[in-house]
């Protein structure tokens, strides 16, 4: 079953996975597989496990139970060329605040072993892709923080991982330097390369090929961002607005209770509604006074995951 | 093992130290303050030494012994003429100390007898007890020269080990101990807080998720520190030899042994600590407590170990620095010869197989996923 040649493609892939810390399950029994040179998005609330797994993955950490395979190695049957062919961006620590720039590439290069022209060939290469072009010998502790996780892809990519793993690479970067590192795990991804990302941000999980979503330790939702709103919401999500009268506190609670109407949340001025089987779209159009308009919305990667993760498993 | 990446640790380790204020300032300020402080003040403070005298024997011998005392710079001599007002003075603290000569002093050092001079030193001034004790056998042995032959023991509770600094000086005996406090503080303190420092700020784990072995970032990172060790020992090497004229008379390629010895007990230890605590602010204590106030204190440095209880024999002597310290000062005044320091130089030895083993197996443990 491994991607090593025929067969299905896997980048990753992970068999009844159980990790332990004393009596606690961080990770209880999980199974995937993360097809080669996809973007692959690992989300779930603070503690779920998203980082423990990661962990197992990169070889750090042991796992208690299960089956893990990265580029078709087992991490059983040694570390070192997982380890070189994977790249990874932890959470907690990038870059060595008081090195500069090229002192933190250069380290990074000499721990992979890289000869003198292959780090200087993909030094070039990798600020170039990300259009570094301030002084190498910038003391990275004076870059602003979106630029400092570009700088530290740079550093766990230089040497040429097939797979990387970013542990929330974007988490307290400025909005326009998001959808600048999006940009670059795209390039990456098109460039064949495979992304397992994690993150909080929705707008960030919609561009993932797929998206596995965690909850105390378990895989409860793994499926495009598409596929996933589908599943999650085989009914149709009418949203309710008015530019001529208020539709206040009162008239929420009034609907509420009408029996066709099965969930109605507030979204800012608006509503979002999902009507009880076998409602019709007139019949609410009928319930609700003419000055309202009604329309079908796509439902947001955010509803699906408030559902998912509220509701258990689908 | 892989060389380059062990050098490449090392000079990460070495951009570390020179981009912080703290450690560069421990590592190089720290040797400078010590060694002028402890070099020149402990001169200026026990120079003119007040000490009454009571010579109740008023011969050649007792006129040669109260010589000894005055013709060195350190000591002012008091005369009185009875044994109450000798006292006195002692009580009144113009005098640190004083000698009291018995009558018959001269006639008892030719025979068989005990001559009879004792000595009662103010014991109220911890501090200067030791160097007044130093001084005070320095002129023994001079006495002891004057008139042929040494004073029997009864005199006063003498060491032997004050006896090889026959100058009387004590910045001889101070200066060889400051080389352990200082390399206490090098290697113990700096390597727990690196080591520490990439445990609490995630990096170490970063480090592992390269093929990196443990032992290359072991060894890369406590290289910089064990040159900085050694740079810190010929540096109050150099300043006792020069600036204070200390001699060094015993074997250097048996010293140089020792301080690497020395240097690397310490800095497995430092490996210890941040192993154990993870975390910069407890290894910082923990290596306070577990380096370098043994150092200070439970190595002979500043308190003499043959006056402490029985129990701190033993206890001290799992402190590589009691070892060291007494090559240290053997090597520098006494001169002795290798085999008669077999002993200290074994059990630095063994303390340094047990704590670089318990170190690096920790350490590896700790690391391993
Ligand atoms: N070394 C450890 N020892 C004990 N418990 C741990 C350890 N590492 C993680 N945990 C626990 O395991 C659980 C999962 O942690 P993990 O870091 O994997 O979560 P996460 O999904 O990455 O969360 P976040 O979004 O906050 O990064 C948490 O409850 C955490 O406290
Ligand atoms: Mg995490």
């Amino acid at each position: 079953m491994s991607g090593v040649e025929g067969g299905p493609n896997y980048s990753v892939e992970v068999e009844g996975l159980r990790v332990q810390f004393g009596d606690f399950i961080a990770v209880k029994d999980i199974s995937f597989n993360v097809n080669a040179g996809e973007i692959f998005g690992f989300l779930g609330a603070n503690g779920a496990g998203k980082t423990t797994t990661i962990r197992v993955l990169c070889g750090l950490l042991e796992p208690n139970l299960g089956d893990v395979r990265v580029m078709g190695l087992n991490p059983k049957q040694g570390l070192d060329a997982i380890k070189s062919r994977v790249g990874y961006m932890s959470q907690r620590f990038t870059l060595y605040d008081d090195l500069t720039v090229d002192e933190n590439l250069s380290f990074a290069a000499s721990l992979r072993k890289l000869t003198r022209e292959k780090f200087s060939r993909r030094k070039k290469d990798l600020l170039e892709f990300i259009g570094f072009e301030r002084p190498l010998n910038t003391l990275v502790k004076n870059l602003p923080g979106g630029l400092k996780q570009q700088v530290s892809l740079c550093a766990a990519t230089l040497h040429d991982p097939d797979i990387v793993f970013l542990d929330e690479p974007t988490a307290g970067v400025t909005p326009t330097y998001r959808a600048r590192f999006w940009s670059l795990i795209r390039s990456m991804a098109a460039s064949g390369k495979t992304v397992f990302v994690t993150t909080h941000y929705m707008d960030e999980a919609e561009q993932c090929d797929r998206i596995a979503l965690m909850r105390d330790g378990s895989l409860i939702a793994l499926d495009s961002p598409g596929g996933l709103k589908r599943s999650t919401f085989p009914e149709p999500i009418y949203e309710i607005s008015s530019s001529r009268e208020k539709l206040d506190e009162f008239w929420f609670e009034s609907i509420k209770k009408r029996p066709e109407i099965l969930k109605i949340q507030p979204h800012g001025l608006r509503y979002h509604a999902q009507l009880s089987k076998g409602v019709v779209e007139g019949q609410l159009r009928e319930l609700v006074s003419s000055g309202c308009v009604v329309r079908v919305i796509p439902p947001s990667l955010e509803d699906v995951f408030i559902r998912l993760v509220e509701g258990g498993l689908p | 093992m892989n060389l380059k990446r062990v050098l490449s640790i090392a000079q990460k380790e070495v951009y570390h130290i020179v981009r912080d204020p703290f450690t560069l300032a421990m590592a190089l300020g720290l040797p400078l303050i010590l060694v002028t402080i402890f070099g020149l003040a402990i001169e200026f403070n026990m120079k003119e030494i007040g000490i009454s005298v009571y010579d109740g024997d008023k011969s050649v011998a007792s006129r040669s012994l109260l010589r000894a005392f005055s013709s060195s710079d350190y000591f002012h001599l008091n005369h009185t003429d009875r044994l109450p007002e000798a006292i006195s003075i002692l009580d009144h603290e113009q005098s640190k100390a004083a000698l009291l000569i018995e009558p018959g002093f001269e006639k008892n050092l030719g025979s068989e007898k005990t001559a009879q001079a004792q000595i009662l030193i103010d014991g109220a001034d911890n501090s200067t007890v030791g160097v007044i004790l130093g001084y005070l056998s320095g002129v023994q042995n001079q006495f002891g020269r004057n008139v042929g032959q040494t004073l029997s023991g009864s005199t006063a509770p003498f060491r032997t080990r004050y006896l090889f600094n026959p100058e009387l000086n004590s910045r001889w005996f101070t200066v060889p101990g400051l080389i352990v406090i200082v390399v206490a503080i090098l290697s113990i303190l700096l390597t727990a807080l690196t080591i520490a420092r990439e445990w609490e700020n995630g990096s170490m784990e970063l480090l592992l998720s390269t093929p990196v072995r443990p032992i290359e970032i072991v060894i890369g990172k406590l290289l910089p520190y064990s040159l900085l060790g050694v740079g810190s020992v010929v540096f109050v090497y150099g300043l006792a030899r020069v600036a204070f004229g200390v001699p060094f008379v015993g074997s250097h390629w048996f010293y140089g042994l020792s301080v690497l010895l020395f240097i690397s007990a310490y800095l497995a230890q430092g490996l210890l600590i941040s192993v154990v605590t993870r975390n910069q602010q407890l290894s910082m204590q923990l290596a306070l407590i577990s380096g370098l106030l043994p150092s200070v204190l439970l190595s002979g440095f500043v308190f003499p170990i043959e006056n402490m209880p029985r129990f701190f024999h033993y206890l001290t002597s799992i402190f590589p620095a009691k070892w060291f310290m007494i090559i240290s000062r053997s090597l520098f005044l006494k001169g002795s010869e290798p085999h008669e320091l077999i002993k200290p130089f074994v059990a630095l030895v063994v303390l340094n197989v047990v704590l670089m083993g318990v170190a690096t197996k920790l350490f590896k443990k700790d690391v391993e996923p």
